[in-house]
């Protein structure tokens, strides 16, 4: 009677251990309890004792070879293996009856993908059906809050957005006199540009955005030049740290943030009868995406960035527009806009305010223009750095008077303030 | 073909007898079931029919009456064993919960358990906290058993015979107030298959999910819904909790966007809460509105008539959550 | 058959002997094999190697051997969670057992049953049952099958003396008596329910015999310990179940030389206790047996030998066997293979 020497089980998670060295040979008298081999593992180095007595008669694993446990690594006494220990690996498994049904921990299938926040413009709810014809079906979720809210209800659901979606587009306060929105002539000999789908998706609500306020356009005249003294010194070690250049418009988004402070209506929602004042400032910034339409995508909490942090969060947004990555939560709930045109060297632009938003302020080129700088000693003229900073606001919302009055607060902030401070200890 | 109208409780006899008559493994024990007739006149013939032999009346043992169940089956029965009140089903869960439904997974498939437990289910009889209970739940969350809970003759006729039928442990619950009620039943051999709900109502607005003696409730308040509120609800018989035809009623929330159910279990984890769950998983995106589940209170039944009329819900009661749910 | 309340070594002369040398050799290994495979399975324990829990029969082998031998193929065993010694008995073999124990892919049930539920429906081991009590109306089912299609074979209960104070017991008892079912129940009384004496928690002081008169059953109480007793007991118990005669309720009175289960060193045995067991140990009693019936040493060392060496080839194949796959996780749950409580 022959007994089979096994790889023995030398840990849980270990398959395989390879032998080091036999201490026994082909031939030796063997009895129960002498040292066979030893074997190492990726965990442990030991010792196997026989559990039979007898001759060994066969080494079938030398030393430095691998075996899985469980394989046959030699046999003591008898012609030949009597009965083989079965191989683990030779053990039919029995295949499971049924099919395999579903991944034990899936029994129940979470879809994958958002369609949006449960929660649109001014804390609106909408139903996760709505959410999700809106993004599928690109319908203007500022639309449909304003709508709901007009006519004193509390969610947007589906029926709201299937109705948007089957009519033509609904009017926000309709005048009776306002002409409707007519289709374009036809196409004249010459070549024909087809929209691309952001202008496409834009265009309806500029018009309806243009046609339903009353915009009124205001601008003031702000000397840079404090701000490039200060833009000047850090610069270099902007660019090294952020990897991108440190331009004007975070200093006018700070600027804005903190003039907003002392005239919150401007940063705030109109929905035809109420001006919801916003408690944070979320700053959209226009981004031309190289002539192919403008987004507007919003920066949150932007009263808390300083100016390298506004640059920072900006620069995000620009660069996710302009791969395309911008996704709903970044496209909503803006409260205030900037525009920001000063790459042609415009003296000044009248820019369309965002429903349900009540301004956006624009930005030109800033550039050296002789100017008139009072000293103690007279008035000379001087070549300073000038640009014009515009509003157009929302007539129903405020007046002129209003306006002006934050543009006055927010040139003086741009000229006076200590700058140098933003740059205290970072760059 | 013909059709006859025939009860609930006949359904009952008329299921029994028609697989006891295909398959002589078929036997039956219960208390009183035999010569009585049963306490619910439910198996009235059988014991005239098949005899002595197969159709046997237990002592009141109820471990006894399941535990014997179990041992016929594992070696080579096909045993139903009646449990008077699903109530009772308390005395001997041992058989239920660990015992049948675990047999074939520890035993690694060496030993399977083809055993129907039919027992009396629910309320609306006066009969009091003890003897009342809708207890599907209970069954429903023990893994390896299959529960199912039919509302009309022509249901319970082809449900017992795929439960009688089916390799597994079936729970079979009867509804004590449907005994008497009527329905049309095909002639012949009916055969239905474990784990399909129905879609008794079509309609559009909302998706009800209903089982047992509150599918008949259900149908009423749509009826109610649609001729006095201009609601077109979708009624569904899940007819089976497990295997659950999830696709059916997936389908329709899918449809309607909104999902109410109506069970007649006390409130906390009712059939109809797991329903909620994967609705509110799978579906998510096709939901419009709230989950509402109409339940029993979360209270032990009275005795007192028109307390059980007013804890049970009635069709009234769905009529006016709906209606206030879908109007809010 | 029933000795009294003083049990001791019986023997008979060779002349008569009603049970024969084969079937004397047969006792004697079944009782060796168990207990050496129980002792294995006491160190596997020890070295971590058997995990979760393991309830010994250490001392009561002669039961399991005695009805082992009795019970003919097609009689079906249904013991309780102590019910290694009953599937040894049957034939089944110790890789398999002790794989189980060890929860690997080559266990009986692969890992998934555990000690506590041992079966082999190929030795007709149907099932080892956890919930005391549970598998005695199992065990009436299994007979009530038999009677009704008119088949052969007796189902054989095995379960403590703690069980016979659990609802399960009495209605079982009262269900076999009344339908008069071809079922053996078998009370190993090993005087201590889990960690209490016996006669603390009982009404009665046999447990089982002194309420066989409650369901008409005669009062059958002997030495758990001989094997020879124990067998002769079970084949009259056996054939009058046979002929149609109906149930018979058994108590066999042993000691179990280990704790309650692993866990447990049995610190509240009163002292002396053991000690006087272990000299009523069933091994012991048994080859004194078959040295007084003229058996040689060496053939009575010889199938020692063999069974240390088959316990020790067993504990080698069950120890290199792997951990069943994984996906054995979800098969099994329904008769169909699979797990789908939903489409």
């Amino acid at each position: 009677m022959s007994d089979t020497v096994l790889m023995p089980q030398l840990g849980e998670t270990v398959a395989e251990g390879k032998i080091l060295a036999w201490f026994k040979s082909v031939g030796d008298e063997i009895k129960e309890g002498d040292n066979l081999f030893e074997v190492e593992t990726d965990k442990v180095t030991i010792e196997i004792q026989a559990v039979v007595s007898g001759r060994l008669n066969e080494i079938r694993v030398s030393a430095g070879d691998v075996a899985k446990v469980g394989a046959i690594v030699a046999v003591i006494g008898g012609e030949s293996p009597a009965k083989a220990a079965p191989q683990p690996e030779a053990e039919q498994a029995a295949a499971p009856k049924a099919a395999p049904w579903r991944n034990p921990f899936e029994e129940v299938s979470t879809p994958k993908g958002r369609y949006g926040p449960a929660k649109g413009p001014g804390d609106i709810r909408i139903t996760p059906l709505a959410r999700r014809l809106i993004a599928q079906n690109n319908v203007d979720i500022m639309r449909l809050a304003a709508e709901v809210k007009q006519r004193g209800g509390s969610r947007i659901d589906e029926q709201v957005v299937r109705s948007a979606m089957a009519a033509s587009p609904p009017t926000l306060a309709p005048a009776p006199d306002a002409p409707r929105y007519t289709a374009p002539p036809a196409p004249l000999s010459g070549q024909t540009i087809t929209l691309n789908a952001v202008r496409l998706k834009t265009a309806d609500r500029l018009a309806e955005n243009w046609r339903a306020i009353p915009h009124v356009f205001q601008a003031i005249e702000v000397d840079f030049t404090a701000i490039d003294r200060v833009r000047g010194k850090h610069k270099r070690v902007f660019q090294e740290a952020h990897g991108f250049s440190l331009t004007y418009l975070p200093f006018i988004a700070r600027a804005t943030c903190l003039a907003i402070q002392a005239f919150p209506q401007v940063n705030a929602r109109f929905d035809g009868k109420f001006l919801s004042l916003s408690p944070t400032v979320s700053l959209g910034v226009a981004v031309d995406l190289s002539y192919n339409g403008l987004v507007v995508p919003v920066v949150r909490n932007a009263e808390d960035l300083t100016v390298a942090g506004l640059a920072k969060a900006m620069r995000r947004l620009i660069d996710k527009a302009r791969s395309s990555k911008l996704g709903p939560d970044d496209l909503s709930g803006g409260t205030y806009s900037i525009s920001n045109n000063g790459a042609f060297g415009t003296t000044f632009t009248a820019p369309i305010i965002n429903a349900p938003q009540v301004a956006i302020l624009s930005t030109d080129a800033i550039q050296l223009k002789p100017a008139v700088v009072s000293t103690p000693e007279g008035a000379f003229v001087a070549p300073r750095m000038i640009g014009m900073v515009g509003q157009s606001f929302d007539h129903r919302a405020f007046d002129g008077a209003y306006s002006a009055a934050f543009l006055s607060r927010l040139k003086q902030l741009l000229e006076t303030r200590n700058w140098e401070d933003e740059f205290a200890g970072n760059p | 073909m013909g059709v006859a109208e025939l009860s609930y409780r006949d359904a009952v006899i008329r299921g029994i007898a028609q697989e006891m008559d295909r398959d002589k493994r078929v036997v039956f024990l219960g208390e009183d079931i035999g010569k009585a007739g049963g306490v619910f006149k439910s198996t009235v013939g059988l014991y005239e029919q098949f005899g002595p032999l197969r159709v046997r009346d237990t002592p009141i043992s109820e471990q006894a009456i399941l535990g014997a169940a179990m041992g016929a089956a594992m070696t080579g029965l096909r045993p139903i064993a009646e449990i008077m009140f699903a109530d009772f089903l308390a005395v001997c869960f041992d058989y239920v919960a660990n015992e049948m439904s675990k047999l074939h997974y520890m035993t690694n498939g060496q030993l399977s358990c083809p055993v129907v437990i039919r027992t009396g289910n629910g309320g609306g009889a006066r009969f009091g906290a003890q003897h009342s209970q809708s207890v599907e739940n209970w069954t429903m969350m023990i893994p390896g058993v299959k529960v199912v809970a039919p509302s009309s003759p022509v249901d319970v006729i082809g449900l017992m015979a795929a439960a009688v039928r089916d390799p597994d442990p079936v729970v079979f619950h009867e509804h004590k107030s449907l005994y008497a009620t009527k329905g049309e039943v095909p002639d012949g051999v009916i055969v239905d298959t474990l784990g399909t709900a129905k879609i008794v109502r079509a309609g559009g607005d909302c998706t009800i999910v209903a089982l047992a003696l509150m599918v008949p409730r259900a149908l009423e308040a749509a009826a109610m819904l649609a001729s006095e509120h201009g609601i077109d609800a979708e009624v569904i018989d899940v007819r089976s909790l497990v295997p659950l035809d999830t696709q059916t009623i997936l389908g329709s929330v899918s449809k309607t966007g909104r999902l109410f159910t109506v069970e007649e279990n006390p409130r906390l984890c009712g059939w109809g809460a797991e329903i909620a769950s994967i609705v509110a998983d799978e579906i998510f995106w096709d939901l419009d509105g709230p989950i509402v589940r109409i339940t029993t209170p979360h209270i032990p039944l009275p005795a007192a008539d028109h307390l059980e009329d007013l804890a049970l819900p009635s069709a009234a009661r769905i009529v006016d959550k709906v209606r206030r749910v879908l109007k809010a | 058959m029933a000795s009294g309340s003083n049990p001791a070594v019986q023997s008979a002369p060779l002349s008569n002997d009603d049970i024969g040398l084969e079937r004397r050799l047969e006792l004697f290994r079944l009782q060796v094999e168990i207990r050496d495979c129980e002792k294995r399975a006491h160190d596997l324990f020890f070295q971590n190697l058997i995990k979760g829990t393991s309830h010994l029969s250490i001392g009561q082998e002669a039961i399991a051997a005695g009805f082992g031998v009795a019970m003919q193929k097609g009689d079906k065993s249904f013991c309780t969670y102590r019910g290694h010694a009953h599937t040894l008995a049957r034939g089944a073999s110790m890789e398999g057992l002790l794989g189980e124990l060890m929860l690997r892919d080559v266990g009986l049930m692969r890992g998934k049953g555990g000690s506590m539920h041992l079966t082999s429906v190929e030795h007709d081991v149907y099932g080892s049952y956890a919930i005391i009590g549970a598998h005695l109306p199992i065990a009436c089912g299994s007979a009530w099958r038999a009677q009704y299609l008119g088949e052969k074979d007796v189902s054989v209960v095995f379960f403590g003396d703690g069980t016979t104070n659990i609802g399960a017991f009495h209605e079982a008892l009262n269900f076999a008596a009344v339908w008069k079912l071809p079922v053996i129940f078998v009370c190993e009384n090993n005087l201590y329910m889990e960690y209490t004496p016996i006669g603390d928690v009982t009404a009665v002081k046999h447990p089982a015999a002194d309420r066989a008169a409650s369901y008409g059953l005669e009062r059958i109480l002997v030495d758990g310990n001989d094997a020879d007793v124990v067998y002769r007991t079970a084949q009259a118990a056996i054939e009058k179940a046979r002929r149609g005669e109906g149930p018979s309720l058994i108590e066999c009175l042993t000691y179990r030389h280990s704790g309650h289960s692993r866990a447990d060193p049995g610190k509240y045995r009163p002292p002396g206790e053991l000690e006087e067991w272990l000299k009523r140990d069933p091994v012991i009693i048994y080859r004194q047996r078959l040295k007084d019936f003229g058996v040689t040493d060496d053939t009575i060392t010889g199938i020692e030998t063999e069974s240390k060496r088959k316990v020790d080839a067993a504990t080698a194949t069950a120890n290199a066997s792997p951990p069943a796959p994984v996906e054995i996780l979800t098969t099994d749950v329904y008769a169909d293979g699979g797990w789908a409580w939903r489409n």
